[in-house]
């Protein structure tokens, strides 16, 4: 039984990637393990406005209850209190994310105050996307980077009662992070070294890793097997595979 | 399941140089079905222009390991290019004769393309040695001065049709490589380096054959059940899996 924290559907435009249906994605999945997992659109990344990727993905996965949809909000818009609403009402949503790098604000947005209040009045879970691919060779005309780790840390510290998710960092981000911040879990795609859960959870408890693949940017057999291979107790490898999930996302 | 990792870091920054380190990455790789690594060295402790003395104590370190272990590690020379041809020579003869060394390995002293690597491929050429290149796309990273793209490393192969060389790093190579790499049949691909993205292996077993693409793993920077994991989740006949994972590398090594 694994839950995969960090899965999309739909198109990205920069390589030959593999474009599943809602169904399509569930057995993908299944065929690793994994029975359960969190989904945004990637289609919310590039349009103008997320709601039309958020729409895709609603009626995407409105029958396939293994995928929980994860719409993608935009606070620097002017009605993202609206685009909640419309999320809130049109699927049962457990998280929304957000990408603030690809959405030209930083987590310094003065809205994120209000966001952040809404959501967790909401009850929902903030996933928050500190970057979706290598920057070293991709698509040569993209020039986003990966939040800095030092705004990030700002955004956990000015927000500190609010526990959130941060997907996409780095092992050395995560484990800077740990050292001051308790208000944060993380998602291990980006995480990666010899023994990588192992010597991760030596700096952050494993109650606060989660299984994330990046699939389909990242090859799931891959992502899974950082997971099942690791040697660590059972009991642990549950947490992160399945638990953990289970916890902060109330599933 | 046997796998050769051609591209290994067993000491890294200074890490991993005792034999108590040592043994527990043996088991590490055997846990993981690796039977053989390709030890590569502390290649950037010296930061990217090593001296004289520095590439000797890096690759000193290297035929540590090979003794400690002599089934398991393969030795490359890591050579600094720019330091002349009387070094180069000087050296890769010594670790070819003293440690029994089978390969080159080039970080970022220098680009494929400069005059210096011509006593490289020669010194390759005169001990039958791989040449394993370091490469990544240099689209986004702009150091193309001591930094080889993959249309470097492909020159290089070209340039020297009868010296085995080796483009590290697939997924940082990208779509492109693999089309730089397509037409030279002395040019193989690791996979090393890099997050698991998808679709690039299947790519390169289509354009090149899986017989061209070699399993690396770049440990200790990356994790060995993931740099595995994607080619056993790529989607490949088990020949292809075996091909890259070790038959290739055994026969390009002579094992």
């Amino acid at each position: 039984m694994l839950i995969d924290a960090h899965v999309a559907l739909g198109p990205w435009p920069f390589a030959p990637l593999p474009e599943r249906t809602a169904p399509q994605l569930v057995a993908h999945l299944k065929s690793h393990g994994i029975n359960r997992a969190l989904v945004s659109h990637l289609g919310a990344i590039f349009l103008p406005e997320p709601m039309p990727a958020n729409r895709a993905l609603f009626a995407a996965v409105c029958r396939t209850p293994a995928l929980l949809p994860v719409p993608v909000l935009n606070p620097a818009l002017a009605n993202w209190r609206e685009h909640l609403a419309a999320c809130l009402a049109a699927a049962q949503i457990r998280a929304v994310k957000i990408i603030p790098a690809y959405h030209n604000y930083s987590l310094r947005l003065p809205a994120l105050a209000p966001f952040v209040a809404a959501i967790n009045a909401a009850g929902l879970r903030l996933i928050v996307a500190t970057r979706l691919e290598d920057e070293r060779h991709r698509y040569h005309a993209l020039a986003v980077k990966g939040l800095p780790v030092a705004q990030v840390a700002a955004f956990l510290a000015r927000f500190s009662a609010t526990h959130m998710v941060c997907s996409g960092l780095y092992k050395p981000e995560i484990e800077t992070l740990a050292v001051t911040h308790e208000n944060f879990s993380a998602d291990i795609a980006f995480a990666e070294w010899l023994n990588t859960l192992a010597v991760l959870t030596q700096k952050i408890p494993a109650r606060r890793l989660l299984l994330g693949t990046n699939a389909p940017l990242f090859e799931t057999r891959a992502q899974v097997d950082k997971l099942r291979l690791a040697r660590l107790p059972a009991r642990t490898l549950a947490l992160i595979g399945s638990g953990n999930a289970t916890r902060l996302f109330g599933l | 399941m046997r796998i050769i990792d051609a591209h290994t870091h067993p000491v890294f920054m200074h890490d991993g140089a005792t034999p108590a380190a040592a043994r527990r990455l043996v088991a590490h790789g055997r846990a993981h079905g690796i039977v053989k690594m390709v030890a590569l060295g502390d290649v950037l402790v010296h930061g990217r222009l090593p001296s004289a003395a520095q590439c000797r104590r890096i690759n000193d370190e290297t035929a540590q390991l090979m003794r400690w272990h002599p089934d398991y590690f393969l030795g490359f020379c890591c050579l600094n290019p720019t330091l002349g041809a009387r070094a180069v020579e000087r050296e890769v003869e010594r670790c070819v004769t003293q440690h029994g060394f089978r390969g080159i390995k080039l970080e970022i002293s220098n680009n494929a393309r400069d005059a210096c690597m011509g006593a490289v491929m020669a010194a390759a050429r005169r001990w039958n040695l791989i040449v394993l290149q370091h490469t990544w796309s240099q689209t986004n990273i702009h150091q193309r001065r001591f930094h080889s793209d993959p249309a470097d490393t492909a020159w290089l192969a070209r340039r020297y049709p009868d010296v085995t060389v080796i483009m590290a790093h697939l997924t940082g190579c990208g779509y492109r490589g693999v089309l730089e790499a397509k037409s030279l049949p002395n040019l193989f691909v690791d996979t090393s380096g890099a997050f698991p993205e998808a679709e690039i292996l299947d790519f390169a077993v289509q354009e090149l054959g899986a017989e061209r693409i070699l399993y690396g793993s770049d440990l200790p920077i990356r994790e060995t059940s993931v740099t595995v994991g994607r080619v056993l989740g790529a989607r490949l006949s088990a020949a292809q899996r075996r091909q890259i994972l070790h038959d290739n590398a055994a026969k390009l090594f002579r094992l």
